[in-house]
């Protein structure tokens, strides 16, 4: 009994650490808040029922691992690449600047999919390109580059939409 | 805004936080399932006890039916001018008080039931005290 409490404090520990990027990564492969947060609860309900971490090396990768199969197994039962719902926010952002995250939503949004996804894994996943590459099963290379063109992209787009707000 | 380097960009970047989840579903069964067994404790204490209430009810009634059928066979038999204490109202008995009272108020009166303790052959006891006296566990 306190063995199984002692599991399932561990992982709401890791619920309440990593879920807010697990969420947002979950959002990056469906595009839809309430899908992305069923995958999520999926994954989590999962460990707590049956599953043990004790033997995971590394426990962040694989939650983000778990959630990305579990948030693509749901996206084959119904339409591939849906489009990102524009309205739902993803971000709480600094200083209530709301125009930035929408403007950063947007950015995100219209990145290609496999890049979003490097993007979010090493911006707010904070994984390494070692551990990206191991959960995308791709070379570390291919991460790395998929990031950088990922960064320059955002970059452009969001500071392409700011410089024709201010000059507008 | 001035174009910014990757590292400054992505700190930019990691001041939008990602929202937080919506708590784990499992949190919420587990304060349901205490609700629900409270609720059902409380609805079988409320069972039993009116499954005990109906059982006392349904005993006292067998006892007092026979006695109720003598009353009426011995009253019914002999002359109903007055209605005996635990004798049951008839039209026989209603007819002859009514045929005798001085007032309808004193026929209504004499109507009346009143009850009265029948006493118990000796070393017997009624069933009502001896449940009354058991100890029975909920």
């Amino acid at each position: 009994m306190r063995r199984a409490d002692g599991h399932a404090d561990e992982i709401e520990f890791l619920y309440r650490q990593h879920g807010p990027a697990l969420l947002l990564f979950a959002q990056a492969v469906t595009g839809e808040r309430g899908r992305a947060q069923d995958a999520v609860h999926q994954v989590f309900l999962k460990l707590i029922e049956k599953g043990s971490l004790s033997k995971v090396v590394d426990k962040k990768a694989y939650l983000f691992a778990c959630v990305r199969n579990a948030a693509l197994n749901e996206g084959k039962l119904r339409a591939r690449d849906a489009p990102l719902d524009p309205d739902s926010a993803w971000f709480s952002p600094p200083d209530r600047d709301y125009a930035g995250e929408q403007n950063l939503r947007h950015a995100l949004g219209a990145l290609p999919n496999d890049q979003r996804q490097v993007m979010v894994l090493h911006v707010w996943g904070e994984l390494t390109f070692s551990q990206i590459s191991d959960l995308l099963n791709l070379s570390s290379n291919t991460v790395a580059s998929r990031y950088r063109y990922a960064l320059a992209k955002l970059r452009d787009s969001m500071f392409a939409k700011e410089n024709y707000c201010a000059n507008s | 805004m001035p174009t910014l380097s990757d590292e400054r960009f992505e700190a930019y970047l990691k001041q939008f936080r990602p929202l937080d989840p919506e708590p784990l579903p499992a949190a919420e069964p587990s304060i349901r399932a205490r609700r629900t067994f409270v609720l059902r404790t409380w609805a079988t204490a409320g069972a039993a006890i009116l499954v005990l209430a109906l059982i006392m009810g349904a005993l006292t009634l067998q006892i007092r039916t026979p006695r109720t059928r003598i009353g009426e066979t011995i009253g019914n038999v002999g002359n109903p001018e007055h209605i005996q204490d635990g004798q049951p109202l008839t039209m026989r008995s209603a007819n002859a008080l009514m045929a005798k009272s001085p007032s309808f108020k004193a026929m209504v009166d004499d109507m009346a039931f009143r009850s009265k303790a029948v006493p118990l052959p000796k070393g017997k006891r009624s069933a009502v005290a001896v449940l009354g006296e058991e100890k029975i566990k909920l």
